[in-house]
């Protein structure tokens, strides 16, 4: 674009600087000799001023040669002798440079202007994309909002209703009726998946709190047992803790953790064949305070051992009537996280999972117990 | 026999008012109902029921301040139907004077052995120290003597040990709160003795719990407090 621009000044000009030669050579007996000079000088001055110094220089150059030879006695003869010829040359020059120097200046500015202008528009389209976007996050933020104020308020207001129909339900059962069980049955199912809900909607809007105490493990871990006792059907929960050394203790979040360990106790009972036991131990292992629920289930295929930690995510061919949303592990992973402890699982040996849960260790000076 | 004479269920929904009557007459010879706060205040200053079963949902007045109007005048058991599962709200309760709360959707079931060891606690309160030892499985805690024994064996109590001891039995089968300890532990006293309640609840079942980790005595309310069980 640029050469080719380039390349038709440099034809235009050469071509007027041919046209202007002609036309002097043929009227150079009739003509005066100080409007040769004067001539070319235009022709330097408008080559410079278009088509750039180089052009603007060869220009000069060559008038100077076609003066010397064609237009100034003796005609016909290169003679650079006269000073005034020397004066013309470096006047032709002075002309092309000062002129060319003038035209890229005016073309910088040009050009910056151009980019100016292009800067201008390129922000405004950029800040117009922001609002836009902006607008989007803000209309999402709001449509999160207010799902998770409908889950929250609804999970709540279903409560009422399936206290009614549980009791009504119950108060069925003591006139034997099975079908009132059946009811009852089908009403607990509901109850933790509306439980299972406002779980979720607590943890999308981050709205767990959190006061990392100190605790003490063999407390968490009655707390556990106690609450799941209901559950302990056909597996029961065995727990390893050695009592007769010094007591374990962590810094964490007694609710939560105890969310955990009841989460991960529920699925080892669901998934542990009859007559099997789930086991809950607690060790120290260096800065952390380690708690591990193992069960002999079917265990969890290498593919899925991370997804498992996944929200809604349900094993391929699993059974979906478990009655859980499939929540529970991606909760209790993040109540895990936000109290500067992990959760993971590893494959059992001889057969089903493991599941370790980690949260920061706590050491208790006695003598600071206040006890004197 | 009846454990009680009278009792009174708050609920503003019908089928449930119905159903608790049903499971409740197992253990009252008479239970009235009240649909609201206010007439169940009322209910509850006329009629002097042994204890009283309050839904925290209302339409009329929130159940926390029928919870406190009654504790004015009476010092009969509550025990409180809340649709809320957070621990914050529970705390709140029990240091308004609710004895004891369910959790909605609940089982009658639960319900009633709630009702029943509350009604028990009631007759043998003991707000002040016993002449007697208490008897609770393989322990003869005596109050007035500082002496716990377990089995045929004195067990060494610390004093911070003895004070929760002392206000945990003092209000068995009611679970006290954190801060209802701190208290009862350590008066006005501020800052570190309380981070370590804790650690003092961890020595102390280790000295009277056949097993520490699967207490009898000395229960867990997760996030709540404590509470001694009278097995």
């Amino acid at each position: 674009m640029n050469g080719d621009r380039a390349l038709r000044h440099w034809l235009a000009w050469g071509s007027v600087l041919v046209l202007v030669t002609v036309a002097l050579i043929s009227l150079r007996a009739a003509t005066e000799q100080t409007y040769v000079p004067v001539t070319y000088l235009l022709v330097v001055l408008g080559g410079s001023a278009s088509g750039g110094r180089k052009l603007g220089i060869a220009l000069a150059i060559v008038s100077f040669l076609v003066i010397d030879y064609y237009l100034q006695t003796p005609y016909d003869h290169i003679t650079v002798t006269k000073t005034v010829d020397l004066v013309t040359l470096a006047a032709f020059l002075v002309t092309a440079v000062v002129a060319s120097t003038l035209l890229d200046a005016a073309q910088r500015d040009r050009d910056a202007a151009v980019r100016h202008a292009e800067e201008v528009t390129r922000l405004a389209a950029e800040h117009e994309q922001m609002a836009r976007e902006t607008e989007k996050v803000r209309a999402l933020r709001e449509g999160d909002r207010m799902k998770d104020f409908v889950l929250a308020s609804v999970s709540h207001d279903l409560r009422t209703p399936l206290t009614a129909i549980k009791a009504l339900a119950q108060d069925e059962t003591r006139t034997g009726s099975s079908r009132a069980t059946e009811i009852e049955e089908q009403v607990d199912r509901l109850t933790r998946m509306v439980a299972d809900l406002l779980d979720l909607s607590r943890l999308r809007a981050g709205k767990w709190s959190f006061t990392p105490e100190l605790n003490a493990a063999e407390d968490i871990v009655g707390a556990a047992t106690r609450q799941c006792a209901a559950l302990e059907r056909s597996a029961s929960i065995v727990t390893r803790l050695d009592e007769s050394a010094p007591a374990l203790y962590g810094t964490f979040d007694f609710v939560q953790t105890l969310r955990i360990i009841v989460n991960l106790l529920e699925n080892a009972l669901r998934f542990t064949p009859d007559g099997a036991t789930v086991e809950l131990e607690a060790h120290r292992k260096g800065p952390h305070l380690v708690f591990t629920v193992s069960d002999r289930g079917p265990g969890i295929a290498e593919a899925e051992r991370e997804r498992v930690f996944d929200a809604f995510y349900r094993p391929e061919g699993s059974i979906a009537d478990r009655g859980r949303a499939g929540i529970g592990l991606a909760i209790a992973r993040s109540l895990a996280a936000a109290q500067r402890g992990a959760l993971t699982h590893h494959p059992r040996d001889g057969g089903g999972s493991v599941f370790e849960l980690r949260v920061p260790a706590a050491d208790v000076d006695e003598r600071e117990l206040g006890e004197s | 026999m009846s454990a009680a004479n009278c009792i009174l269920v708050v609920d503003d929904e019908f089928q449930i008012r119905r159903a608790l009557k049903n499971a409740l007459r197992e253990v009252a010879e008479r239970v009235i109902e009240a649909e609201s706060g206010a007439e169940g205040i009322d209910l509850a200053a006329t009629q002097h029921p042994d204890l009283v079963v309050l839904d925290l949902g209302l339409p009329d007045m929130a159940g926390a301040d029928v919870c406190r109007e009654i504790r004015r005048f009476a010092t009969m058991p509550i025990v409180v139907l809340s649709a809320r599962h957070d621990e914050e709200d529970k705390v709140r309760l029990l240091s308004l004077g609710a004895d004891d709360y369910v959790t909605k959707p609940f089982s009658t079931v639960e319900l009633l052995a709630r009702v029943k060891a509350q009604l028990r606690r009631a007759r043998t309160q003991l707000s002040v120290p016993p002449e007697t030892p208490i008897i609770a499985g393989d322990l003869s805690i005596d109050i007035a003597r500082r002496v716990l024994m377990r089995g045929a064996q004195a067990v060494r109590l610390t004093p911070i040990e003895w004070n929760i001891v002392r206000a945990l039995v003092l209000a068995a089968g009611r679970t006290l709160t954190h801060q209802q300890l701190f208290d009862a532990v350590w008066g006005r006293e501020f800052g570190d003795p309380q981070r370590y309640l804790r650690v003092h609840i961890t020595n102390l079942r280790r000295k009277i719990e056949s097993s520490p980790s699967a207490p009898r005595f000395v229960v867990t309310e997760p996030g709540v407090g404590y509470r001694f069980e009278l097995p």
